[in-house]
């Protein structure tokens, strides 16, 4: 490659700066008080002190996960800080006027103007910095409409029932090693209850963005849908540019009720890491939805930061004539792996899910699609399809598939299919005789061949996407 | 160490072998002592369970060959160059006369020797393959097939290896090394069967095939056992430059079957086709891995594998394709099709792709459905019985890779066997979803 073409690989991080914040941050170390402090931190009730704690125990029995097709040097967990606050937050402000001008800044910065009648209408966002919920917005006018929208910490208090009912209900906390160890230390993150028969009347969000130093990100979103209830949720993150490797270690639960619909995307921007493969986020979430009879899951992600992704967005198609879906971009640049896809299990009658995951690979990246879809003997007429495409750019990356199939059941219809293949000469040289230079035909090519996935993301987010897209993909064409 | 590895050592300990296999025994027997033994969280064993092997008490040889069991096992009708063994004992009398280039281990001559030492348990990656590891400790006989640069074999080999019930299980080790030299051509059938349903016996077999340059090999690969027979197998084939290698395998019976192909593309212009069926039923459990290496580039590969599981049976497919990083212009697909028939039987399918290099072009595809209804409906308008209909289609299913067998004796061996297969109606019709 041209060393024009690697000054152009090299290009900024957008989100990547630091802003210098007073902090309470733990030192680092995990041990049962560091539990009780983050607990106590959070006035939590006894039951929720126990829970975490059992899930720490069962956490120091388990082993990490080495199946993954991604090789990162092992991760020090006493190392890391598993609580850290701007000092601001202290004092519990209000409203927004009562929150430290210097985190709004930060926010403004990002993009994401936390005062309400600048937002983009109709998208309600709540701001987690480091382990604390700094603000939710419009949290009045959907209360209105009976939405909660609230951080996790702050339901535990006003929602308790809610929460004891669907906590650790679709991931138990000795569900995998990350999520024990989530369970164990979940600091912030967003809850969501729409109550039957709701349409939620604006998109939600949550805006993540870790800002200390050798802290961890532990959020936990919980999101329920009573019954016939709809709600489209949004989530976005970012990561200031660091030579260390930061721990995020996050855990979603959906629970989608009888005729609920859940859509719930994500644009992760994670620091990928600089050009040698230095620094950035480590990824490993767990995020898996429960779908009821005729509910509805979907999982729309587009993956571009973080230097490490392991990441299995799932869905339990649990009652009769229920859906999945599972919308996926992947792309990785220089240093960056990813080992992402979904899990299907299909138990009820009639269940219907669809995959469609696209993977691009830059530079010396690596991206695999990992994926299982389970017919079990009970899910008569269940039915698959899965499409999963890798777009290799470069001839030093690598694309993956590895999707497991299992059917106990003669009536579905499973169908997975997979290609691999290049950006094809044919396709650039006839945009490139349109007058299109190569940089542009690549970067076409590219949003066309995730089209698929971005018309399921909401409108401005698929704008973003796209951007995303071209700024990740920038210099990559040799 | 798990009892039947255990067994299995002592086993070996047992055989009288010529000291020119000594070397490969030992480094056998210390791998596969040294080895763990897979359960449900080994990648490569996640579906199949080795209990069958560990409950097989008393494994022994054989002692004596049986020619009555022979009788009851009916061969492919081909004018070939037949080795017939027996439980593992090779079987003089209903063998043919050898042509020069195909030797039992045990008559081979000092050259022969030099040729099987520099290949045999080089092609397969025993640290990779336990069983591979045993069937090295347990090298003994074994069917030696060279052919020289330039010569056709004129007739296929056709090796019959037969599974006989005895008062004890019977262990046997199947061995076979094919060195195609350069611009050589050669016909290989390995046919594996058993004579009674009620038997556990445990075979062990392993074909190691080295195609040089330009030259080519048929190969298929039978396995019609029965019910409760145990079979690991392998087929390891190293390609060099031009070389060609066009497989086909099928697979019935057995309570535990394992068989992997491993093809590595070593030489550019290498090509490799690969046709399976796996067929099981009642409570058979059969289990192919396949594992395409492109290591060069410009070669090409193709794979269909097709099942259809019945009964309380169980499949597994796995199939990876792994180009690496210099494998530029690799052309590779595969593709798996799977009918279930039964509420109660199981499918695992795995197609992986692990690629390193851009300027190639890779698709997999896998399906699992019961038979088309539109089909069913189609036929049984034309006055077709449902049943008829049934067998018809699922025939028509394999049918589809059985007539690009090249090998017309192998077709019209087992076309019948399939239609009966199919015809049975007590296995296939009256399975809910047919109604």
């Amino acid at each position: 490659m041209t060393e024009e073409v690697e000054s152009l690989i090299r290009k900024d991080y957008a989100a990547g700066f630091h802003s210098s914040i007073e902090s309470e941050t733990l030192p680092p170390g995990l041990n049962e008080d560091v539990i009780r402090f983050i607990s106590a931190k959070k006035g939590e009730p006894e039951w929720l002190l126990e829970w975490r704690l059992k899930a720490f125990r069962s956490w120091q029995e388990m082993e990490e996960p080495t199946w993954a097709h991604v090789h990162y040097p092992e991760i020090d967990f006493q190392a890391v800080s598993y609580y850290s606050a701007p000092k601001s937050m202290d004092s519990k402000p209000k409203s927004l006027d009562e929150v430290d001008p210097e985190l709004l800044a930060t926010y403004e910065k990002l993009g994401i103007p936390l005062h309400e009648q600048e937002m983009l209408a109709g998208v309600a966002v709540d701001a987690v910095f480091d382990s604390v919920s700094v603000v939710t917005t419009f949290r009045e006018k959907l209360l209105e409409a009976g939405v909660i929208f609230c951080p996790i910490s702050e339901a535990v208090h006003k929602y308790p029932e809610l929460i004891k009912q669907y906590l650790g209900s679709v991931v138990p906390q000795k569900d995998n090693f990350y999520a024990a160890l989530n369970s164990a230390v979940f600091s912030d993150g967003s809850f969501v209850y729409i109550p039957k028969g709701v349409r939620c009347p604006m998109e939600l969000s949550t805006y993540f963005r870790i800002n200390e130093m050798n802290t961890g990100q532990f959020e936990r979103t919980l999101i329920v849908a009573d019954e016939g209830s709809y709600v489209s949720y949004l989530e976005g993150c970012t990561a200031p540019m660091r030579d260390e490797n930061q721990l995020h270690a996050a855990v979603v639960e959906l629970v989608a009720l009888d005729n609920a619909q859940i859509k719930y995307s994500t644009v992760q921007n994670w620091y990928p890491g600089n050009a040698e493969g230095k620094g950035g986020i480590y990824n490993f979430v767990t995020k898996r939805g429960v779908a009821h009879t005729n509910a509805k899951i979907s999982w729309t992600q587009v993956e571009t930061g973080s230097a490490v992704t392991w990441k299995y967005p799932s869905c339990i198609l649990k009652g009769d004539n229920s859906v999945g879906e599972f919308y996926s971009v992947a792309l990785t640049n220089n240093f960056q792996q990813a080992d992402t896809g979904t899990k299907m299990i299909h138990l009820g009658k009639n269940t219907r899910s669809t995959i469609v995951a696209k993977g691009i690979s830059a530079g010396r990246s690596d991206s695999a699609y990992r994926g299982l879809v389970r017919i079990n003997p009970g899910a008569e007429g269940g039915r698959n399809y899965t499409q999963c495409d890798s777009l290799l750019i470069g001839d030093r990356c690598g694309a993956h598939t590895f999707p497991y199939i299992e059917s106990k059941n003669p009536s579905a219809v499973v169908e997975h299919e997979a290609t691999t293949s290049k950006v094809s000469d044919d396709q650039l040289f006839l945009c490139q005789q349109r007058g299109l230079d190569a940089e542009k035909a690549v970067s076409m090519i590219v949003n066309g061949f995730c089209r698929e996935v971005f018309k399921e993301l909401p409108m401005e987010f698929a704008v973003e996407a796209g951007k995303l897209l071209e700024v990740s993909l920038e210099g990559s064409v040799g | 160490m798990t009892d039947f590895q255990q067994t299995a050592l002592e086993l070996a300990a047992e055989q009288q072998t010529p000291v020119w296999l000594a070397a490969l025994r030992e480094q056998g027997a210390s791998t596969w002592a040294a080895a763990a033994w897979p359960g449900r969280k080994t990648e490569h064993w996640k579906y199949i369970s080795l209990a069958p092997l560990q409950q097989c008490e008393q494994l022994g040889w054989s002692s004596e060959s049986d020619d009555v069991a022979l009788d009851a096992v009916e061969q492919v009708e081909l004018d070939a160059i037949r080795l017939v063994f027996v439980d593992g004992r090779f079987n003089a009398a209903r063998s043919s006369a050898l042509p020069a280039g195909v030797v039992r281990f045990a008559d081979a001559n000092t050259e022969q020797q030099a040729l099987i030492q520099q290949h045999l348990g080089k092609v397969v990656d025993s640290e990779r393959h336990l069983f591979a590891a045993l069937s090295n400790a347990w090298a003994a006989d074994g069917v030696l097939l060279h052919v020289a640069p330039g010569h056709k074999l004129e007739k296929p080999v056709y090796i019959v290896n037969v599974s006989t019930a005895q008062a004890n299980p019977v262990a046997a080790s199947q061995r076979v090394l094919v060195v195609l030299e350069e611009n050589a051509e050669a016909e290989l059938i390995e046919h594996y069967a058993s004579d009674s349903a009620s038997q556990n016996g445990f075979v062990n077999s392993l074909t190691e095939v080295v195609v040089g340059n330009n030259a080519q090999v048929q190969h298929y690969r039978i396995n019609l056992e029965q019910e409760d027979l145990l079979h690991v197998g392998g087929v390891h084939v190293n390609l060099q430059r031009d070389a060609r290698f066009h497989g086909f395998t099928l697979a019935q019976g057995s309570r535990l079957k394992r068989i992997d192909y491993q093809v590595n593309m070593l030489g550019e212009g290498a090509h490799l086709e690969l046709n399976g069926v796996y067929l099981p039923r009642n409570r058979q459990v059969i289990d192919y891995h396949t594992n395409v290496e492109h290591c060069v580039p410009h070669c090409t590969s193709n794979e269909v594998f097709r099942g259809i599981i019945g009964d309380s049976a169980k499949a597994i497919f796995n199939g990876r394709i792994h180009i690496h990083p210099q494998a530029q212009k690799t052309l590779a697909e595969l593709s798996n099709k799977n009918l279930l028939t039964s509420r109660t039987a199981e499918i695992n399918t795995k197609p992986e792709l692990e690629i390193y290099a851009d300027d190639v072009r890779c698709a997999h595809g896998a399906t699992i459905s019961q038979l088309d209804e539109t089909s069913l409906y189609y036929l049984q308008s034309r006055g077709v019985t449902k049943a008829d209909a049934i067998t018809m289609l699922s025939f028509g299913f394999i049918n589809e890779l059985l007539n690009q067998v090249p090998e017309q004796a192998v077709q019209d061996y087992l076309r019948p066997r399939l239609v009966s297969l199919f015809g049975q109606p007590s296995e296939m019709v009256g399975q809910i979803g047919y109604e």
